[in-house]
């Protein structure tokens, strides 16, 4: 039994701030959950999915952040408690239906849980999911450590449904990934019952339709959804969770949210100044608590904001200021604005030390310039500059290898459009720097389809894009489309690895299990392509030659949209990981090291981590610890002295 | 003189379009490869020197040191280059008829060489479709099947390359003049490799006055014929001037001047008609499209000429003066034409690494006052 659903008293767990999350659920009373992985968020689906018997939950992984909010958001319709899960990224996914939903109202509990990625750490950008809140008209909550993260989750449940609308969770890295003590709370009973009720009036909120389509003037529905968020910003006047901690009249006023508050909590702790400084952290960041607000305002002169990534809070905060200017007099401020902190990247202890001792005009060094500069040579001297890469025995490098070789060999200057996934290491010498444009997902083949018809202005390069198996179900299926009527010529490389790699192996659609174990429907994305008009060829990447042939032959092939579907599992996947094809070995003797005739281009080239140059002996060899077999080395050693021998 | 590496080649010639595709530089090592008639460079190479750079015939090229290394002489200019003897020829009594160009000189000489056991292998340009295909071939019977001319530009020395790497030696080469520039700079061991054995047994040079861009050419033809259906492609001696191809149900004809775009710029550069550095050089008879111009050059080159003959595998008579003159005067204007495109592009004697070609000024002079070629303006072919 899982240790989520431990129903001890007053027992205390070290959770993950995503397993908190998880666990306020659980005692909220959850019975659906649906999601689209992605870092640092993808915990809370498979910890659901692990409790979901015990539980009587239906968990899913759904094929978008889209799919997964209405997914929910029907079970809300049924007057169940729901939530929905996604990175940063995926709300922006998920955004269109949200505004709808956000003006048809829900009915059971519903939660949009956003677990942000200040930093970038495992996202292709910042993007900061809060402004959403504003966008939608619907509260945010921001959880400010791991009992928070779980204690708030059923608050905000209730919240849902006395406003009936969406209630938005945001987390972020430090705090879904980090792990503290949760002390546990009971668990209510598993016993559910879903039914829509529709036959009551057309904007009965409990018993109608339930639309979001502005039937008759927009102040019958868009007025009722304001007036959601007027209850909600009065709730939140008292929320227990907008804590202040400090002397009456500090000299500043922090105003602080999600990890960002813990950073504060240790830099005045650290400089020592509790009896100066006062923090005001916000769970409420949408809409904001005004009398709370104008009440902390009015106690300092100085403020500071500190909160990743936008200056979310310092806006709006400042509106609040302005128009209580003439109760709670001028203000100073200080935050990402005055420069006092970054305004980009994740923020921490160090950094707002800084700030602090800049605004309270203490000197502070976090390490002597002498330390941090041996650091820093040490560094330099043991830990050489790596940049990122595949695993040992990934199929991506094979394939992005004979994608770069097709296009030099086909030499107009072709190009990759790159897509989400491990794969994104296509723009990098990992990948050969193959793939040339990098954004959202689905995005490479929409761009490659539009790229596919410039012809008539004189563009002649060919064109292709790259796709995972997940990205292709996720959103790469209307960029084809598209291409396929348009008679777009470009070629999509489906790189299936069979699983959503990059955020753990999730399943997707083409799956034969799903997230509950339970034996699903696999969608074939061969015959999906075939089906929708494509010209479709399939091989194994590490077949190098007869990938590149096949890729010769798609991309000179002129007419409409082609797809090349490469077909090798994950090295990291439960099919592969931990067996190997191969033994592979070198023979030292004919390794040609830095000669004329190969100049190390497994190591140097090639660059699979499973490959060492030897820089006493100028031989390379292979780490037998790490080398997954895949043998695809044995292929590019011009010498022929990389060698594999089949395991039987 | 000094070599330079990978980089330098992709820069100074590959990026420059001064690359004709002969195949110097591919599957010596995973960085160079042909493609569809192209060179392609795949991966950066870090080496400072490389035997890509010091093969290709497009940069660097020291016309005096390899004829100091094949003919003990210096460089002078001439327009046939160095020779020992030129005669008219075609294949003799001992050769069944076989569908080669002109009079089968070349087809011969290397059925001979293979079956003498002069050489192991020949390496020779056969065809897919429309793309010349390099081969070695070992089996004296199959040399009839690679006897036609191709016009476009082929790697045949990437062949050579795969045959040496697996251990081939005493190979025959059936070289353009590029390529057979290229042969002779191998020849020369230009990186010191205390292994190095010289490959060759016999490297026989083709005149040339320009080869076509394959992709260019075939996208010409495809335009204008079905592809799948050409049995053959052929330019007739002048006064011709036509491109002939031949279709099941008969044969079409297109101007020359139709094809000349079709000519990559690099052949300008080129001042070598007959394959002076080859061991004997072969080309068509103007006038007489049943007989072979054929030009002895070095001592291995006279040896197999004679014995051919003597065995009745060639017959040869001296060539008439008139033939003699006209092409050299044909030679002597390519030539011009080189040393002028060269030196307009600033690729006569430049920059270190980037120059074509390495001249001394007297024997500039010479080819430029040749007095029998007229005063053509610039480097257009």
């Amino acid at each position: 039994m899982s240790y989520l659903i431990d129903e001890g008293k007053n027992v205390q767990h070290l959770l993950m701030g995503n397993e908190a999350i998880v666990r306020g659920a659980l005692e909220a009373g959850i019975n659906v959950a649906a999601g689209y992985p992605g870092t640092p968020s993808s915990e809370i689906i498979e910890s659901f999915s692990k409790v979901a018997k015990e539980r009587n939950l239906y968990v899913e992984w759904s094929t978008n952040e889209k799919v997964a909010t209405e997914v929910a958001a029907a079970a809300s319709f049924a007057g169940l408690r729901s939530l929905c899960v996604m990175k940063q990224n995926g709300v922006n996914v998920a955004s269109d239906f949200l505004l709808h939903l956000a003006s048809s109202g829900t009915r059971g509990g519903m939660l949009l849980v956003s677990c942000d990625d200040p930093g970038a750490l495992s996202s292709v950008n910042e993007g900061e999911s809060r402004l959403f809140a504003k966008l939608l008209e619907i509260p945010l909550l921001e959880p400010g450590d791991f009992q928070e993260a779980k204690d708030i989750i059923p608050w905000a449940f209730d919240l849902s449904e006395r406003i009936r609308n969406i209630v938005m969770i945001r987390s972020v890295t430090r705090l879904s990934h980090a792990s503290g003590n949760v002390r546990f709370g009971p668990l209510p009973g598993t016993a559910a019952h879903a039914s829509f009720t529709y036959s009551g009036p057309l904007l009965d909120p409990d018993t109608g339709p339930v639309i979001s389509m502005i039937l008759a003037a927009p102040e019958l529905q868009h007025g009722p959804q304001q007036e959601k968020l007027k209850k909600a910003a009065e709730i939140f006047e008292t929320c227990p969770f907008n804590t202040y901690t400090g002397p009456e009249a500090p000299e500043l006023l922090i105003i602080t949210s999600s990890a960002c508050s813990l950073y504060s909590r240790e830099a005045v702790s650290i400089l020592g100044l509790e009896e100066r400084v006062g923090i005001l952290k916000l769970a409420t960041t949408w809409p904001l608590p005004q009398r709370l607000l104008k009440r902390h305002l009015a106690a300092a002169p100085k403020i500071l904001f500190v909160e990743e990534v936008a200056p979310t809070l310092e806006d709006h905060v400042k509106v609040v200021a302005a128009e209580a200017g003439a109760e709670i007099g001028v203000k100073t401020f200080f935050g990402k604005k005055s420069g006092h902190l970054p305004s980009v990247g994740e923020l921490n202890p160090d950094l707002v030390l800084a700030a602090l001792s800049r605004i309270c005009a203490l000197p502070y060094e976090s390490a002597p310039a002498a330390f941090s500069g041996a650091v820093k040579a040490l560094a330099a001297q043991y830990a050489p500059p790596r940049g990122m890469t595949f695993c040992p025995g990934c199929p991506h490098r094979a394939s992005y290898w004979s994608i770069h070789n097709a296009l030099q060999l086909d030499g107009r200057n072709g190009f990759v459009c790159g897509d989400i996934g491990c794969y994104v290491m296509g723009t990098l010498p990992a990948g050969f720097s193959t793939a040339k444009t990098l954004h959202a997902m689905g995005s490479g083949s929409g761009i490659a389809s539009g790229f596919g018809k410039l012809k008539q202005f004189g563009m002649d390069q060919p064109v292709l894009s790259v796709c995972g198996d997940s990205t292709f179900f996720h959103a790469a299926m209307p960029a084809l489309t598209n291409a396929i009527h348009q008679r777009s010529p470009f070629t999509m490389v489906l790189l299936d690895n069979r699983g959503t790699a990059m955020t753990g192996f999730q399943p997707h659609p083409g799956s034969l299990t799903n997230v509950l174990g339970d034996t699903v429907p696999a969608l074939d994305m061969e015959k999906i392509c075939r089906a929708m008009g494509a010209k479709v060829e399939v091989s194994d990447p590490f077949d190098l030659e007869k990938t590149r042939q096949k890729l010769n032959h798609l991309v000179e092939y002129a007419e409409g949209a082609k797809v090349l579907i490469l077909r090798q599992a994950c090295a990291l996947s439960p099919e592969r990981r931990g067996k190997k094809k191969y033994e592979v070995t070198v023979d030292e003797s004919r390794c040609r090291g830095e000669d004329c005739g190969c100049n190390r281009i497994c190591t140097r080239i090639f660059g699979c981590p499973g490959l060492i140059w030897d820089r006493e002996k100028k031989v390379s060899h292979v780490d037998e610890i790490i080398c997954a077999g895949c043998g695809v080395c044995a292929d590019i050693c011009p010498a022929g002295a990389i060698i594999r021998k089949e395991i039987a | 003189m000094k070599h330079f590496g990978a980089n330098k080649l992709d820069d100074g010639v590959i990026q420059a379009e001064l690359c004709i595709g002969c195949g110097a530089c591919v599957d010596l090592c995973p960085y160079f490869r042909s493609y569809r008639g192209k060179t392609a460079y795949l991966f950066p190479c870090t080496r400072e020197e490389g035997r890509c750079f010091a093969y290709c015939p497009k940069v660097e090229v020291d016309p005096d040191a390899l004829s100091r290394f094949l003919f003990a002489k210096p460089y002078n200019g001439d327009p046939l280059g160095a020779w020992r003897s030129i005669h008219i020829a075609r294949a003799g009594a001992r050769v069944k008829r076989q569908p080669f160009q002109s009079g089968g000189t070349v087809s011969t000489l290397m059925y001979f060489a293979l079956r003498s056991r002069r050489i192991q292998g020949a390496i020779l340009t056969g065809r897919e479709g429309l793309l010349p295909v390099p081969k070695l071939v070992t089996r004296s019977a199959e040399v009839w099947r690679h006897g036609l001319s191709k016009y476009a530009a082929a790697p045949t020395l990437a062949a050579m390359n795969r045959a040496v790497a697996a251990g081939y030696e005493d190979l025959g080469v059936v070289a353009t003049p590029c390529q057979a520039t290229a042969v002779a700079q191998m020849r020369m061991n230009p990186l010191q490799n205390p292994s190095f054995r010289d490959p060759t047994a016999l490297v026989i040079g083709l005149f040339c006055t320009w080869a076509l861009d394959f992709r260019k050419f075939e996208a010409f033809l495809a335009e204008r014929v079905p592809l799948r259906d050409i049995v053959k492609v052929d330019i007739p001696p002048p006064p011709a001037s036509v491109l002939e191809v031949y279709l099941p149900e008969g044969k079409r004809t297109f101007p020359l001047d139709e094809i000349r775009p079709l000519v990559p710029n690099t052949c300008g550069y080129c001042l070598d008609m007959t394959s002076e550095f080859a061991d004997i050089s072969v080309g068509v008879l103007e006038g007489r499209p049943d007989l072979n111009t054929l030009i002895v050059r070095t001592e291995r080159g006279e040896e197999i000429v004679r014995e051919a003959g003597r065995q009745e595998y060639l017959v040869m008579e001296d060539m008439p003066a008139e033939n003699r003159e006209h092409l050299e005067w044909a030679a002597g204007n390519k030539k011009q034409r080189g040393v002028r495109c060269c030196t307009e592009a600033g690729r006569l004697n430049g920059e270190a690494g980037t120059a074509c070609l390495r001249l001394n000024g007297e024997v500039i002079e010479r080819i430029l006052k040749n007095e029998k070629n007229g005063k053509e303006s610039s480097c257009h072919i």
